[in-house]
């Protein structure tokens, strides 16, 4: 297939719209693999906290940084998110391991500032995967990079931040990993 | 910012206003035991809960349906669930877990298999996702766990749970509230501290113009329904 059809191709399907997606973040993590398997003390299998995630590439236009995890394949209409945390200074290069629980607790003095959303467990704080046995489930971790200071109360949903941050969207990336549960024997 | 005592402090109101069983409670029951479990959660003979450690236990009040072991996780479960804090005492001040010996000896006697399974899945879940006795491990660890368990998200860990973990938590919230923010009578609510925590004066039979007078505080009576001769004592 020739360049030209490719790209004719690629628009048919994607849609001009993903022609103009941000610029790419890259997303990594001293503890997390892209396409590997997620450590159990980032699960409900073991101590659950929250796993340390990096970024570069950002533009300098960012002043603040958001993060979801969410994981897409589980049985419902939308994927079911593990994780909302934004408010994320723009000096930040990524995410401690273990943010705090409790809201009471200060975020660490690098991310001072952040605030955590609602995640689809109903609480503002990060759970990391559960999935049903089956199959393996994939976990998103996505970083956005956005270019303003937002007035962004705590305890937003997914929906409600990704509207909030609409339009200032810089840059943006992901990182996945996998988690799967075996049937009990 | 809502903090969980704020929360429980809503939920107590709707307990104090009658979640308590009506029921007296009497009669002893067979002493449960929690399954001796190492690190990983497998399950060993060698049981030293039950009666013995309900003898041994000393100053504790004799347990009517609870075994020791089940007793002392009880305790560290309510602590996290209602903890004393700044704000005044909490569920294990209030005796809540003596309110859930006795109820699961009376009116409550249909959960107490519920208990025996609940408590002994959730201690498995301790070690195998903890590593270790959830008596033993740091506050934010069992408030995280609590969680794990009342999302539901322990429930395909392999701990055991009946069905969803949530289900679970949910009895024990219930009862804890009820243990707390209930009539003294039924042996929670220890000196009034459920009802203190929550400003509710106790049951009055009569509203003075006095009472009713704008900014001021129902004066607390801190009697037990049954205190007064209109109520009788099932």
């Amino acid at each position: 297939m020739s360049r030209s059809l490719l790209v004719a191709v690629l628009v048919g399907v994607l849609g001009p719209s993903a022609w103009a997606q941000a610029p790419a973040l890259t997303v990594t993590s001293p503890t997390l693999k892209a396409g590997a398997t997620i450590p159990a003390d980032y699960t409900a299998d073991g101590r659950n906290v929250s796993p340390p995630l990096q970024w570069s590439g950002a533009p300098a236009s960012t002043k603040e940084f958001a993060v979801i995890c969410d994981d897409p394949d589980v049985p419902m209409p939308q994927p079911f998110v593990h994780w909302v945390i934004y408010k994320i200074p723009g000096t930040a290069k990524g995410l401690p391991e273990n943010i705090p629980i409790d809201p009471a607790t200060p975020m660490p003095a690098e991310i001072a500032g952040a605030v955590q959303g609602t995640s689809g467990f109903r609480r503002p704080l990060y759970r990391g995967p559960a999935p049903p046995p089956g199959k393996p489930h994939h976990y998103h971790f996505k970083v956005y990079a956005i270019d303003a200071v937002l007035d962004l109360r705590p305890g937003l949903t997914k929906a409600e931040l990704l509207e909030a941050i609409q339009g200032h969207v810089v840059a943006e990336g992901e990182l996945v990993a996998i988690y799967e549960r075996k049937p009990p024997a | 910012m809502i903090t969980r005592r704020d929360l429980l402090k809503v939920a107590g109101a709707a307990a104090a206003a009658g979640a308590a069983p009506s029921a007296r409670v009497d009669g002893a029951e067979a002493p449960l035991s929690l399954p001796n479990l190492d690190r990983n959660g497998t399950e060993h003979p060698d049981v030293s809960s039950g009666v013995a450690d309900v003898q041994q236990a000393g100053s504790r009040e004799p347990l009517l349906a609870l075994t020791a072991d089940e007793h002392d996780l009880l305790t560290a479960i309510v602590g996290r669930l209602i903890p004393a804090d700044a704000g005044g005492p909490g569920a294990v001040e209030a005796g809540a877990v003596t309110y859930i010996d006795r109820a699961l000896a009376g009116p409550l006697s249909g959960s107490r298999e519920a208990y025996r399974r609940g408590l002994a899945a959730l201690e498995r879940y301790a070690r195998s996702s903890r590593g270790g006795s959830f008596r033993e491990l740091a506050p934010t660890d069992q408030d995280s766990l609590l969680i794990d368990v009342e999302t539901g998200a322990a429930t395909g860990s392999g701990a055991g749970f009946d069905g969803s973990s949530a289900v679970f938590f949910a009895l024990l919230r219930a009862h804890t509230w009820q243990g707390t923010f209930g009539d003294p009578y039924y042996g929670g609510n220890r000196n009034f501290v459920g009802w203190d925590l929550i400003g509710y004066p106790g049951v009055r039979l009569a509203v003075t113009p006095d009472d009713q007078r704008l900014g001021q505080l129902p004066p607390r009576l801190r009697r037990s329904a049954y205190d007064n001769d209109q109520f009788h004592r099932a």
